[in-house]
């Protein structure tokens, strides 16, 4: 193996302090933080956090579970009628529509879904003037379902953008070969071509969950107080009491969350790479 | 008469605007072999594809063993297609892969397993089962995907040049395995090819295509030894293009070269100005100036001479003209020769430009 050269080291030497100093140093800050009190190891912190917000803990793993299987249903089924579709307006229509989400930013989804999902919004007006629902019947979505509408809202269209352009760089002869043999489109989608761009899938989906982790500005804005998501109890510990240890622990039980899923992705990388 | 296994009639099909079909016929009877035969944009994939129900036809009729598919879906069809690209899947197994079909119509586990390991069996690939497909070579793979399009049974199986991807040894030896298979299990096949030679030792008869239409159909050795224009002569490999002159005579007709004197020939060829195209290993080296009966001689002399193995590869410089012919001796550069050419082994088209008038009598 060559020698790295001193000058290669110079240049990426920039971008490796920054990363060390707006990343690693805070990340390791945080989580000496979390285990420590008066400079005693301790785990204080944490059943703090745990007896004042389990409840939350398993709020967050919910939404952004539920989220990502809503994500990853709703791609499939538009990057599958992108691909698979023989009507050509509806594919020219849902390329031109699916993208738009992905240009606003999550505050102002927020922003846009109050006004959308609340009691009197326009989704409950226009039902009600459509004649679908009676006024009494309208009821607020500006709870967790709220959140989980949003995330998918802006969520989906990544996913189905980076599985669009997997499906669309396949062999298009796999996908005839599994008609011409007399399978559905729908038989095609699931098991010819899923199969070959499930790993585009697990990518995007991962990325949209730790995305949806770290999220602050949905959960504050379209849910109530109760029961919320960790980013919305970290701000509040801090905001609030100046409590940064126990918003440290509650900052560690995210990373553990995301570890999880960074840890699937990796085995499943390494079964791939092996079998290869 | 016998239904045909598939029958096109006067089939379009179209890109957008850009007409790629204009008005094919074609019956193949159950159990023929047919190539379809043609170069690059001529529309033969089109014309598969259109029969496989990839392409939608803008007019026409495609009855298959009478039935009227035109309208109907891919995967309602029962015609299995091998592709260019051998098109496998690449996450499933060598069983997955050529018992996809039978799991599609609801064949048991147990039974598919058998019948997928026995059509192995036929193509030389017993034991690969639970294979990867990702970990076969070129030829296994193509082999691969021809079971997975014989497992089904189809009433027509269509190959869309199934053998371009592979080497040539490979791809001679798939070739007679196809054939081989093809008269023992009987299937109907429609294969596709720019290969002359693949169409001509594979097919029972070809299909010659040019611009979206045929140029000829028949039997291999028919469309070889009697092209019908000019398009299926050279296609056909008689690249080399002489003008003559044809006027009646009072036995048959005479024909002359250029400035050489006419020669009486008892057989048939259109008056006036043709083109005579021929092959490569029509022509002889003769003597200068050889006489011979049905045959006209054109001095020249050898510019190159290379030796391919076997024989010599001369080219004979006839004025400003090269010719290419074999031959067994070894002559040097520069010494004169004869061209010979048999007159029954030219193909005689009338000349491109007429120009009327001066060679209608001697």
């Amino acid at each position: 193996m060559p020698r790295p050269s001193p000058l290669g080291l110079l240049l990426v030497a920039p971008a490796l302090a920054l990363v060390a100093a707006l990343f690693l140093y805070p990340l390791g800050f945080s989580l000496v933080a979390a285990f420590t009190a008066e400079g005693q190891p301790t785990l204080r912190h944490f059943e703090k956090a745990f007896e004042l917000y389990a409840t939350d803990i398993r709020f967050t793993i919910f939404i952004v579970l539920f989220s990502t299987v809503l994500i990853a249903l709703i791609s499939i089924a538009i990057a599958g009628v992108l691909t698979l579709s023989e009507t050509p307006w509806l594919i020219a229509t849902l390329r031109w529509l699916y993208r738009w989400p992905l240009f606003i930013p999550f505050i102002v989804a927020a922003q846009c879904m109050r006004t959308f999902l609340a009691k009197n919004g326009l989704m409950n007006n226009t039902l009600v003037a459509a004649g679908v629902l009676e006024p009494l019947q309208a009821q607020s979505f500006l709870d967790w379902r709220g959140i989980v509408i949003t995330f998918v809202w802006k969520q989906v269209p990544f996913v189905t953008l980076m599985l669009a352009g997997a499906m669309a760089s396949l062999d298009r002869a796999t996908i005839e070969a599994g008609r011409n043999l007399g399978a559905s489109r729908l038989r095609v989608l699931v098991e010819l071509v899923l199969p070959q761009v499930s790993q585009t899938l697990l990518v995007g989906l991962v990325l949209s969950f730790v995305t949806m982790l770290s999220v602050l500005s949905v959960p504050m804005m379209v849910a109530g107080s109760q029961p919320t998501m960790l980013t919305v109890d970290m701000a509040f510990r801090i905001n609030a009491y100046g409590d940064y240890a126990t918003a440290n622990a509650l900052g560690v039980i995210s990373y553990a969350m995301t570890a999880v899923v960074a840890w699937i992705y990796l085995r499943h990388q390494v079964r791939r790479e092996a079998e290869a | 008469m016998t239904t045909a296994a598939i029958e096109v009639e006067k089939l379009h099909v179209g890109y957008g605007s850009v007409a790629v079909l204009h008005g094919i016929d074609l019956a193949v009877a159950p159990g023929e072999f047919v190539a379809i035969l043609g170069s690059s944009g001529c529309g033969k994939t089109t014309l598969l594809r259109t029969i496989a129900g990839f392409q939608k036809a803008s007019a026409g009729a495609i009855r298959l063993s009478g039935r009227d598919v035109a309208n109907l879906p891919p995967e309602k069809r029962n015609i299995a297609m091998v592709f260019q690209s051998y098109a496998l899947w690449p996450h499933m197994t060598v069983l997955g892969n050529v018992g996809y079909g039978l799991r599609l119509r609801g064949v048991p586990r147990a039974e598919a397993r058998r019948r997928v390991s026995d059509l192995l069996k036929l193509l030389n690939l017993s034991g690969l089962e639970d294979r990867k497909v990702t970990n076969l070579s070129g030829g296994q793979r193509q082999r691969v995907a021809l079971g997975r399009a014989l497992a089904i049974d189809p009433q027509l199986l269509l190959l869309d040049e199934p053998l371009s991807n592979l080497d040539a040894k490979v791809r001679v030896q798939l070739r007679s395995e196809i054939k081989a298979l093809q008269s023992r299990l009987g299937f109907t096949a429609i294969h596709v090819t720019h290969d002359r030679e693949e169409a001509m030792t594979m097919a029972d008869r070809i299909v010659v295509m040019d611009a979206g239409r045929i140029a000829q159909a028949g039997a291999p050795k028919e469309v070889y030894d009697r092209p019908n224009s000019p398009f299926v002569a050279s296609f056909m490999g008689a690249d080399n293009t002489i003008d003559l002159e044809v006027a009646p005579a009072v036995s048959g007709v005479a024909i002359r070269a250029g400035t050489e004197p006419p020669i009486a020939w008892s057989g048939q060829a259109p008056f006036g100005r043709v083109t005579a195209y021929f092959r490569d290993d029509v022509a002889k080296l003769d003597h200068p100036g050889a006489r011979v009966p049905g045959a006209i001689v054109l001095p020249g002399r050898i510019a190159q001479r290379a030796y391919p193995g076997g024989h010599y590869r001369y080219g004979v410089a006839i004025g400003e003209r090269h010719f290419t012919v074999t031959d067994d001796r070894y002559l040097d550069l520069d010494t004169p020769v004869g061209l010979r050419l048999p007159l029954a082994q030219l193909h005689l088209f009338p000349s491109a430009k007429e120009e009327g008038g001066s060679y209608g009598s001697i």
